[in-house]
């Protein structure tokens, strides 16, 4: 039912590829932007413990099975002794980290450039592409779909009765912002600072801030269920993520596209919060 | 631990090596990612490659890298001179590095003048509270002064903060069994049982040990002994009687 359009090549030599080159070459500049700025942070000897001790917690958890009944009960009153254990954090001392964290400058500031060098060039080339490359038809999706993309996908095109599958040049900026991570970690190698979609979605949340003391978690796994081996942090960890999966796709589906606008103001503003609280470990 | 497949590439590597083939620098930074300790052979290949200008051009950045595994393989075969040479030239390219100071250290730990190296690493280590490797030369020092109490408080303090090192725990387990101490070496066993479950060496030396401790530990060497078969389809069946 879809009457075939036939698009120009010229859209494909100076849209497509032009734009995808674009991007490539603003990732690669961005990571070596970052690896300039990095500066060469002294890690904290109370967060290294705190991370090591984590670890340590972790594996009494998975390998109980292993040692005898004795030495797991002394080692589980040595993480969480009420005097004196290493993963007790009273309900006050947890707050307290939090506020420490906020007064921090270093790691603040640490956390707040990292995250405005993966904003600043986002924001920057979309408005760009919106500016010169909208208004038309950029691309055919080899699949179909549904109407409820249109407003998303197809946002400079005011013809409602064009086939969804034709999407406009914003939607294959999104596609190449999420595709070209494999890319980049082709060319610049395992550590590069290029996966930010990933830190998007795990701490573009909503409101959830993992970091809020993840001693304060597991002590309140070891307290309350004592006898029974349950990850609770395990469970806080996966409710995370799925939060902010449904999170995301709540927004991106929305009838109006400003609504993906809205959500991208909120993954700043998130991440600008939760760029203060700095994961421990 | 290596794997098998790995330690089977290594092997092949090394043979093919020895026998003229090329693959140095593929054998060396095989044995550097598997931090294993084959020090002559290092050595040998090491030095082929650096004393060729045409082959040290060709490694790059990589060039430093092996200048250092070369220096470390010197120390531990005791050709000093050969050492003091590759420090030589990485502290007139990284001049004041804390890497190098790292490898001077250890040279004054090979010659043997333990003061001056001991005062070295605390020097390092004001600078950086926090590097594991200097901490772990201390411990390592103070065990080939025969001082094993004092490698024992070494390896105490680091543990405290770093618990995680499973290495440190192994190390300490087996300072413990020299000095007969069964039940704190028992307690590191366990800790390495607990961080690699799936290693059957640990459950092994902690089944070995449990008849040591008392009698009654015999019924646990018997479990442990079995669990540690399970894991191994191949390996050996002890299946010990209490």
């Amino acid at each position: 039912m879809a009457e075939d359009l036939v698009l120009d090549t010229a859209i494909r030599d100076w849209v497509l590829i032009p734009l995808s080159v674009v991007m490539v070459l603003i990732g690669v500049l961005r990571y070596f932007v970052s690896k300039l700025m990095r500066s060469s942070q002294l890690p904290d000897a109370k967060i290294v413990k705190e991370g090591q001790v984590i670890v340590r917690a972790r594996n009494l958890r998975a390998g109980a099975n292993f040692i005898p009944a004795k030495s797991f009960r002394a080692r589980r009153a040595y993480f969480s002794n009420e005097e004196n254990g290493l993963l007790f954090v009273p309900k006050g001392q947890a707050q307290n980290a939090q506020a420490q964290m906020f007064s921090d400058p270093n790691m603040a500031m640490d956390m707040m450039k990292k995250n405005l060098s993966m904003i600043i060039p986002q924001t920057l080339t979309f408005a760009w592409v919106n500016f010169f490359f909208s208004g038309f038809v950029a691309a055919k999706i080899p699949f179909p779909l549904t109407q409820r993309f249109r407003s998303m996908l197809q946002n400079g095109i005011d013809l409602s009765t064009v086939d969804v599958s034709y999407v406009s040049s914003r939607s294959w900026y999104f596609l190449n912002l999420f595709g070209l991570r494999g890319l980049f970690s082709l060319i610049l190698g395992e550590e590069n600072a290029m996966d930010d979609t990933q830190r998007m979605m795990q701490m573009g949340g909503f409101g959830f801030d993992p970091s809020k003391g993840m001693l304060y978690w597991y002590s309140l796994g070891q307290r309350d269920g004592g006898k029974i081996i349950q990850s609770l942090w395990l469970g806080e960890e996966h409710t995370v993520l799925v939060t902010n999966l449904i999170g995301m796709w709540v927004a991106s589906s929305g009838s109006d596209c400003q609504m993906l606008a809205l959500y991208q103001i909120f993954v700043v503003l998130c991440l600008v919060r939760s760029s203060i609280f700095v994961p421990i470990g | 631990m290596v794997s098998k497949t790995e330690e089977a590439q290594v092997n092949r590597l090394e043979n093919q090596v020895d026998n003229g083939g090329g693959g140095a620098w593929e054998y060396l930074c095989l044995v550097r990612k598997l931090k294993l300790r084959r020090s002559d052979k290092v050595l040998k290949h090491g030095l082929s490659i650096l004393n060729d200008p045409s082959k040290r051009s060709s490694l790059g950045h990589e060039e430093w890298t092996l200048y250092e595994q070369v220096a470390i393989a010197a120390m531990d075969c005791q050709c000093l001179d050969v050492a003091k040479g590759c420090i030589n030239v990485l502290q007139k390219k990284f001049p004041g590095s804390k890497r190098v100071g790292r490898l001077e250290a250890m040279l004054l730990e090979a010659k043997g003048s333990w003061a001056e190296a001991g005062k070295a690493y605390s020097s390092l280590l004001e600078d950086n509270a926090l590097d594991q490797v200097i901490h772990k030369r201390r411990a390592a020092m103070e065990k080939a002064q025969g001082n094993l109490s004092g490698a024992i408080e070494c390896l105490n303090k680091y543990l405290e903060i770093f618990m995680a090192d499973h290495d440190a725990w192994r190390e300490l387990a087996e300072i413990y069994v020299s000095l007969q101490m069964y039940k704190q070496a028992a307690f590191c066993y366990e800790e390495l049982i607990l961080s690699q479950p799936t290693n059957p060496l640990c459950h092994l030396a902690y089944a070995d040990l449990s008849p040591k401790r008392s009698p009654l530990r015999a019924c646990e060497a018997a479990g442990c002994h079995c669990s540690c078969s399970n894991m191994e389809p191949d390996g050996n069946k002890k299946d010990s009687a209490p």
